[in-house]
């Protein structure tokens, strides 16, 4: 009986050698490093450099063999004698990848919080100038809000929702371990290794009052391979405006629509309507300026409002068009790396010139990086990670109501005004003694169609350019004091200085009656960051593992501000302010801003099956007065990878299953950045023909304190079929209370606002990602990656019963996001003017034609009910192509924008949407658009009638490549080529034309440079 | 061993730069802690200063460039100028800015005059306990009391008819007292008691600044002058006409009436021997100066030019006063009547002083308190002072006085910000008239030209003749009155009390 159950261990207890090779599946390379585990047990050895092993199995009862490589998908095979060749495969996104996070790493499939990660080689397939844009539809929970096309702009970025009403929103960003303060477009995509979004508590606590709004750790990309490495990436592209413009009346329809309104204003002076017709003829010419019909048609427009028999117009130019052009970018990246024995480095250099599809607007980058860690003793690591960044942007007016925004301008130009001078008989162009076209700077136009200018030839001559310096430097020690007792020190440095430079010439346009403006400015942040850090990790008992953290880290920010502005240049074409004669203007002051904080962190698991976090930080902020300086936050999380368990453990379909629940509380200090001492009761300075005087500006309020922020996660992860099909949900709800908020008070106290804590909000919302690989075989793969985020954002209380505040209300039980405006009524049928609705004091609704009688209405949220995106990726042998697809769901935008073209004659001369072509008369009375009547009050304020659906679909971007064939390569000499395409914004779903869906997560535009789409081509040389 | 140096050593610095109880108190450097401000009464002047630059160099828009802009919204919403439709009063002039609530400008001067009024509150509070010179505190208070006088003055003016309509009608609320985050809003008070408000103000300033002497560089500087020409406003608009007198006649001392040379330099001068009280304005502080943008409509440097006059506003004048000269019909553009009375100082710098009182003004104020007292003879003695001054011919006797008199403000005050004032206040009405021949055809003008050509110019007048709901303009229309912003209505629950 003994020997019949020992018969077959004796049979098995010799020990079986078994060797083997580990490759990668797509160009089958040996795979150094990798794991072989045998199943169930922690025994097992690491692949060579050439990717061989030799592992030595003793227990009779072992079957299988687990083979594991970061970024592949890891496979099981049985044991065996004979030699294995395991071929790995790429997986889109493992579930098993080791996430960045705060002041450390983790295993994301066992780790409490919630965390997503996007890969360095996800951002490659991007064509954009900043990180922030490159977030948009690849992480769930992640609102990546690019409303402006402006080369070298930032998106907005919020994670799940936004947890504070006028403290800051912006998520933390964390570069290299430490947080940053330098300008997050000083950093170079190519750079990157790796991108964490901590989204909830327990991941993020750690940062305290900092990580309120969630944290993006960025990780620059290190040397790792022995040997060295030299990659270079050049490519080139073009762009154009994304989505088409608004539709403008051509001149043939703006003549007899403008002749329109003078004939109703005319009526509408009392006037009968044969002199109001006579009248509106006559004068037509004259309020607008110019003749686009020539001398023989002296009054184009009848007194019947149509345009007299013959008459055709000599130009009719579009002024948009001529504001724009084709943009042309050029990315060249190299980066040396590699390792010896005892150091590790990476030098990369970068450049970017990103031309604008707007005149005189463009971006261009040099960025330098070099990443060293040295093992100096055996004890001891150091390391530092150094960058520097110079940038030129050509930043013309937009995002901005002036005049001469550059959007705007062309935009807003009727179609009758010529950019080039012409002979007004002819159309034909009047030419300079060279034979060059003269620009017409029209002082004949009227004021809304900004006389005495031409911006498409001084946006040649003008300058509006930002340069920027960032120079940033993480310097680390790091000591191991103990057995698994490790102390590290760092000083991180950001520094990040930017020059304004605003010149208009003396000769030509706006400002030429002034001979000329200069504007210069100079805005520096220099902030540092110094930690020390305590860490012990041991496992007792082979089962009991703990990790736990102590450490404190103080805050320095000091922001530096000097302006000056001069006019009336000495000569032209020098722009400097020593080249101009009268001072406008000279401001300078600085800001200073400091935190300290300690803080400590414990992680414990059991068995690789139960993981327990809990942190706690102490921060006391400069922001609020000594006795309300500190707050504590803290977390607490656990996570529970079923997949560990007997019951499981079997299952072959299913290859992970995790639990894991946090809940926390974060600070919010962030009043903004004009707000630094509000608990001070401040007089602001100011002067008055050279003496000194001071002012109360503001209210202060002593009792300010920190905003608290309580994040609850649960999440679950899964991964199946040979971790071909995964995913992870999530459900929070983030509750923020004691909000920092600028109050509203009755102005006749003197002032509108002061600075409080009040009431309290909640977003709740799910997050759903899914990754699945459709189709692997060995020459061809199909990825999919998909995510959707829904979230609900709820005031749960306030102060007063309500808080209206621009478009919006604030009242318990409804969003922040809740457009609060004035309800489109319609046109009077009868009348053609707009109406609005109201609401009597008996409650019962009716019309108005009065705007500031109608009552204010609940209209819909700006946020959507889902967002996110989906990625393809195809492989075919070595041709890869993926293309991701951004979408978003419901929402409204209220496009402000388009108010402009939506006049009813008021302004002369400016540019007329088609839709006005529908407007009100005695024959089309049941219109959207009321009648025109150069003296009619304005009907485009705020209401629902601008309200427009939000929902829209992107193709973001595409990416084809192509690597060459191994054995070209090996004839040159080289490691990888691997040539591309790839294509940003290519394709557009959305509702109302004209205005790109893009905008901001509050739902309004502002005369915004739009997205551009672009196209370029590029190749990746390794050797 | 030297590891744990090591540790000791960067830890003891970590916890040394840590533990300095001053690392987290930071300070400004562009504001100080108000007890900085009233330690001594030489820095608490300070803040009347400011509070002063404030009100006139704040841009709240191009077309809100602090308050002056308010003297040319009461100059948009009268009968004299025909604005064109550029950028900037164009809505005033069609009555459908101030009326509306939801208007930026409607804001914009509740917002400057109601923080004044506490930055004075808050000053007349503190003054008493700073330490230093008596004389100077004495001033100073006068000049606070004053200030917070002409803010109340100008919210009784605007915000509801006048007394002799409805002496209890609503208008704003009285604050004397500082605020603090918990100060409720208070009920609008009469239009009685706000005119009382301004009166006590102005009264308690009067004797306060009688030992003060300004620089003559300083007319922005509230003196006995000054003080008592705002009591004399105060006194005439609230239907006091015995009392306005002897402040107007006060107020006018030391300042002789301009000759007419000087009425045609481009009123943009404080030197100007007439102006009583002035903002004066430099390449670097030129805020209120760029309301010039619209009143001055010559130079080429002036953005909007918008401040046209009405035509039939000519028929006024004779052609020998020295104010008739500054007329002159535009040939470029639509046919308009440029009264080229506010000129630029400097155009290369934007440059040009802001009149806020001058003795014409007074002269008025005297004359007309004298006719509201039924005392007509010395009512147009006083006017024709101002007329022979002018070189216009003297009232003697023709019609009534007092209309006469309110005339010769329009013709005297044209763009100085007294058109809706005086509506208001008289219970007047806006007149506005096509610019037709009898036979409703276009009135084309002759204009001749230096090389004794004639161009002819089909004259523009007036392009809104009717109230925004279509009616005519009659007496006390609602549309005069300056609504209280949506801000005040939905944040003060007691306004409407």
């Amino acid at each position: 009986m003994i020997l019949l159950l020992l018969g077959p261990l004796a049979a098995f207890s010799q020990v079986r050698t078994v060797t083997g090779t580990v490759l990668s599946g797509k160009d089958k390379e040996p795979l150094p490093g990798a794991t072989i585990v045998i199943k169930g047990t922690t025994k097992g050895v690491l692949t060579g450099p050439n990717g061989s092993f030799r592992l030595e199995v003793t227990d009779p009862a072992a079957t299988t063999l687990v083979i594991r490589y970061v970024g592949m998908t890891s496979q099981e095979v049985p044991i065996s004698t004979t030699p294995l060749t395991i071929t790995l495969q790429s997986a889109g996104k493992n579930i098993d990848e080791i996430v960045v996070i705060a002041y450390g790493t983790a295993k994301k499939s066992s780790y409490t919080g919630s965390v997503s990660q996007i890969k360095g080689a996800e951002l490659e397939n991007r064509q954009v100038s900043s990180v922030t844009k490159a977030l948009q539809g690849l992480a769930p929970g992640v609102q990546s809000a690019s409303q402006s096309g402006q080369p070298g702009s930032d998106a907005t970025i919020r994670i799940r929702g936004v947890g504070s009403i006028n403290a800051s929103a912006d998520p933390l960003y964390v570069v290299d371990g430490v947080p940053y303060g330098g300008n997050i477009n000083a950093i170079n995509p190519y750079d990157i290794e790796s991108i964490s979004v901590l989204k909830d508590a327990a991941s993020s606590a750690l940062y305290g009052s900092r990580g309120a709004n969630g944290v993006i750790i960025i990780t620059t990309k290190k040397g790792k391979a022995k040997g060295s490495n030299i990659d270079v990436r050049v490519s080139q592209g073009f762009s154009k405006r994304a989505v088409k413009d608004y539709d403008r009346m051509s001149v043939d329809q703006y003549f007899p629509m403008y002749w329109r309104a003078l004939f109703n204003e005319g009526l509408a002076n009392g006037n009968d309507s044969i002199s109001s017709a006579r009248d509106a003829s006559q004068n037509l010419v004259g309020e607008l300026g110019i003749n686009p019909y020539g001398s023989a048609f002296p009054q184009p427009v009848g007194t019947d409002g149509k345009l007299v028999a013959g008459a055709k117009p000599l130009w009719n130019d579009d002024w948009s068009k001529a504001m724009q052009r084709t943009g042309h970018r050029t990315e060249a990246n190299v980066a040396i790396s590699g390792a010896t024995d005892k150091t590790r480095y990476l030098i990369s250099g970068g450049y970017l010139d990103d031309q604008g599809i707007y005149l005189g607007s463009g971006f261009k980058r040099y960025t330098v990086r070099s990443n060293f860690d040295i093992d100096a003793r055996k004890w001891l690591k150091v390391g530092f990670n150094l960058s520097a960044a110079h940038s030129d942007q050509q930043a013309p007016p937009s995002e901005d109501s002036r005049s001469d925004n550059y959007v705007n301008y062309g935009r807003l130009m009727g179609p009758m005004y010529p950019v080039y001078q012409r002979d007004p008989n002819t159309g034909s162009y009047l030419l300079d003694a060279k034979g060059n076209k003269i620009f017409d700077f029209g002082d004949y136009r009227p004021d809304p169609a900004n006389p005495r200018t031409n911006l498409v030839q001084t946006s040649g001559i003008d300058k509006h350019d930002v340069t920027r310096d960032d120079v940033s430097g993480r310097f680390y020690a790091e000591a191991t004091l103990y057995k698994g007792l490790k102390f590290k020190t760092s000083y991180n440095a950001d520094y990040s200085t930017r020059i304004k430079h605003d010149y208009t010439n003396p000769t030509l346009g706006f400002d030429a009656e002034v001979g000329g403006t200069v504007l210069k400015g100079n805005y520096r942040t220099f902030s540092w960051t110094f930690n020390n850090l305590l860490t012990y990790e041991n496992t007792f008992n082979e089962k009991h593992h703990l990790n736990v953290l102590l450490g404190q880290e103080a805050y320095k920010f000091k922001y530096t501000y000097l302006e000056g502005s001069k006019s009336g240049f000495s000569v032209p074409g020098i722009d400097e302010p020593s080249d101009a004669a009268l001072i406008g203007g000279f401001e300078g002051y600085s800001d200073n801003y400091r935190q300290n904080s300690y803080l400590g962190r414990a992680e414990y698991d059991y068995a690789g099956k139960y993981f327990f976090s809990t942190s706690l930080r102490r921060d006391g902020s400069s922001r609020f007065a000594p006795n309300r300086r500190w707050g504590t936050f803290w977390s607490v999380g656990a996570s529970w990878k079923m997949t560990e368990e007997t019951f499981l453990k079997n299952t072959s379909w299913l290859n992970l299953l995790t639990l894991r629940a946090s809940y926390g509380g974060q600070g919010n200090d962030n009043l903004g950045t004009d707000r630094y001492y509000n608990y001070l009761p401040l007089y602001s300075v100011n002067s008055n023909l050279g003496l000194g005087g001071t002012f109360r500006e503001f209210l202060f309020n002593e009792k300010l304190k920190w905003e608290t922020n309580l994040n609850l996660n649960v999440g679950v992860d899964w991964s199946m079929f040979d971790n071909r099909f995964g995913g992870s949900a999530e459900f929070f709800v983030r509750k923020s209370q004691d909000l920092l908020y600028s109050r509203p008070k009755p102005p006749s106290i003197g002032y509108g606002s002061v600075d409080e804590n009040v009431g309290a909000l909640k977003n709740t919302g799910i997050e759903l990602s899914l990754h699945g690989t459709p189709i692997r075989t060995t020459n061809f793969s199909w990825n999919i990656d998909l995510n959707m985020t829904h979230y609900r954002n709820k005031v749960t209380s306030l102060p007063q019963n309500e808080i209206i505040s621009g478009t919006k209300k604030l009242m318990v039980g409804k969003s922040i996001y809740d457009f609060y405006i004035r309800q489109w009524a319609g046109v009077n049928p009868n009348t053609g003017v707009a109406q609005w609705k109201y609401t009597n004091p008996d409650g019962s609704i009716k019309d108005t034609s009065n705007y500031s009688k109608a009552s204010l209405y609940y209209s819909g949220s700006s946020l959507p009910d889902l967002y996110g995106g989906l990625t393809n990726t195809f492989a075919y042998k070595n041709f890869s192509l993926s293309f991701l697809i951004v979408y978003s769901i419901g929402g409204k935008v209220l496009d402000n924008d388009y108010t402009f073209l939506m006049g009813l004659g008021g302004s002369a001369g400016r540019a007329w949407s088609t839709e006005v072509l529908n407007a009100w008369t005695p024959t089309n009375r049941n219109t959207d658009v009321p009648q025109v009547n150069t003296v009619a009050a304005s009907w485009t304020g705020t209401s629902t009638r601008f309200l427009y659906d939000a929902t829209y679909a992107r193709l973001k971007s595409v990416n084809l490549s192509y690597t060459l064939p191994k054995t070209l390569m090996e004839r040159a000499h080289l490691n990888n080529i691997m040539v591309y395409v790839q294509g940003e914004n290519l394709f557009t779903l959305y509702g109302h034309k004209g205005m790109d869906p893009e905008q901001t997560v509050g739902g309004t535009t502002y005369y915004r440079y739009p997205a551009v789409k672009s196209l370029s081509a590029g190749i990746n040389l390794s050797f | 061993m030297k590891k744990y140096i090591l540790f000791i050593a960067i830890f003891a610095a970590a916890v040394f730069s840590a533990c300095n109880k001053d690392f987290l108190d930071t300070r400004p450097t562009n504001a100080v802690p108000d007890d900085q401000v009233f330690n001594t009464v030489d820095n608490a002047e300070t803040a009347l200063t400011g509070i002063w630059a404030y009100m006139f160099e704040t841009y709240f828009t191009f077309a809100v460039p602090g308050i002056k802009s308010l003297d040319l919204t009461s100059d948009a919403m009268g009968s004299d100028v025909a604005l064109t439709t550029s950028y900037g009063f164009r809505d005033s002039y069609t009555f459908n800015e101030m009326s509306d609530n939801t208007k930026n400008r409607v804001s914009a001067y509740w917002t400057i005059l109601y923080k004044t009024i506490d930055n004075c509150n808050n000053f007349l509070s503190k003054i008493d306990q700073v330490p230093g010179d008596d004389a100077k505190r004495k001033l100073l208070k006068g000049q606070a009391s004053a200030l917070r006088g002409w803010c109340y003055l100008t919210l009784a003016e605007f915000y509801s008819f006048g007394v002799t309509n409805d002496p209890s009608a609503k208008s704003v609320p009285i604050y004397t007292d500082p605020a603090n985050p918990a100060t409720p809003g208070k009920a609008r008070s009469t239009v009685t008691q706000v005119y009382a408000q301004a009166i006590t103000d102005l009264q308690a300033a009067v004797p306060l600044l009688a030992d003060y002497s300004r620089s003559s560089t300083q007319k922005f500087k509230i003196d006995g002058n000054v003080a008592n020409g705002l009591l004399a406003r105060a006194y005439l608009y609230s239907n006091q006409p015995a009392k306005a007198i002897a402040a107007a006649v006060a107020a006018r001392n030391g300042y002789p009436l301009m000759s007419g040379d000087d009425y045609n330099k481009g009123f943009n001068d404080v030197g100007n021997p007439e102006w009583i009280w002035g903002q004066p304005q430099t390449p670097s502080q030129n805020v209120a100066a760029s309301t010039f943008n619209f009143l001055d409509v010559s130079t080429p440097v002036a953005y909007y030019k918008s401040y046209k006059a009405d035509p039939w506003f000519q028929g006024y004048f004779d052609s020998t006063d020295v104010r008739f000269r500054l007329f002159q019909w535009s040939t470029s553009g639509p046919g308009a009547l440029l009264y080229k009375k506010f000129r630029f100082r400097d155009p290369g710098g934007m440059v040009s002083d802001i009149v806020l009182m001058r003795s014409a003004e007074m002269y008025l104020i005297e004359a007309e308190a004298h006719a509201r007292n039924n005392n007509a003879a010395k009512a147009a003695e006083v006017l024709n002072v101002l007329r022979t001054a002018r070189n216009s011919h003297l009232f003697n006797g023709g019609g009534s006085v007092t209309d006469t008199i309110l005339l010769e403000r329009r013709k005297e005050l044209w763009g100085e910000g007294f058109s809706l004032v005086d509506i208001i206040r008289t219970g007047g009405t806006v007149v506005r008239k096509p610019f037709k021949s009898y036979t409703g055809a276009d009135s084309i003008i002759n204009v001749p030209q230096p090389d004794g050509s004639i161009v002819k110019v089909r004259g523009v007048g007036h392009r809104t003749l009717k109230l925004p709901d279509g009616s005519a303009f009659v007496k006390n229309s609602n549309y005069y009155l300056f609504a209280i912003p949506i801000s005040e209505l939905q944040n003060n629950p007691n306004i409407n009390n």
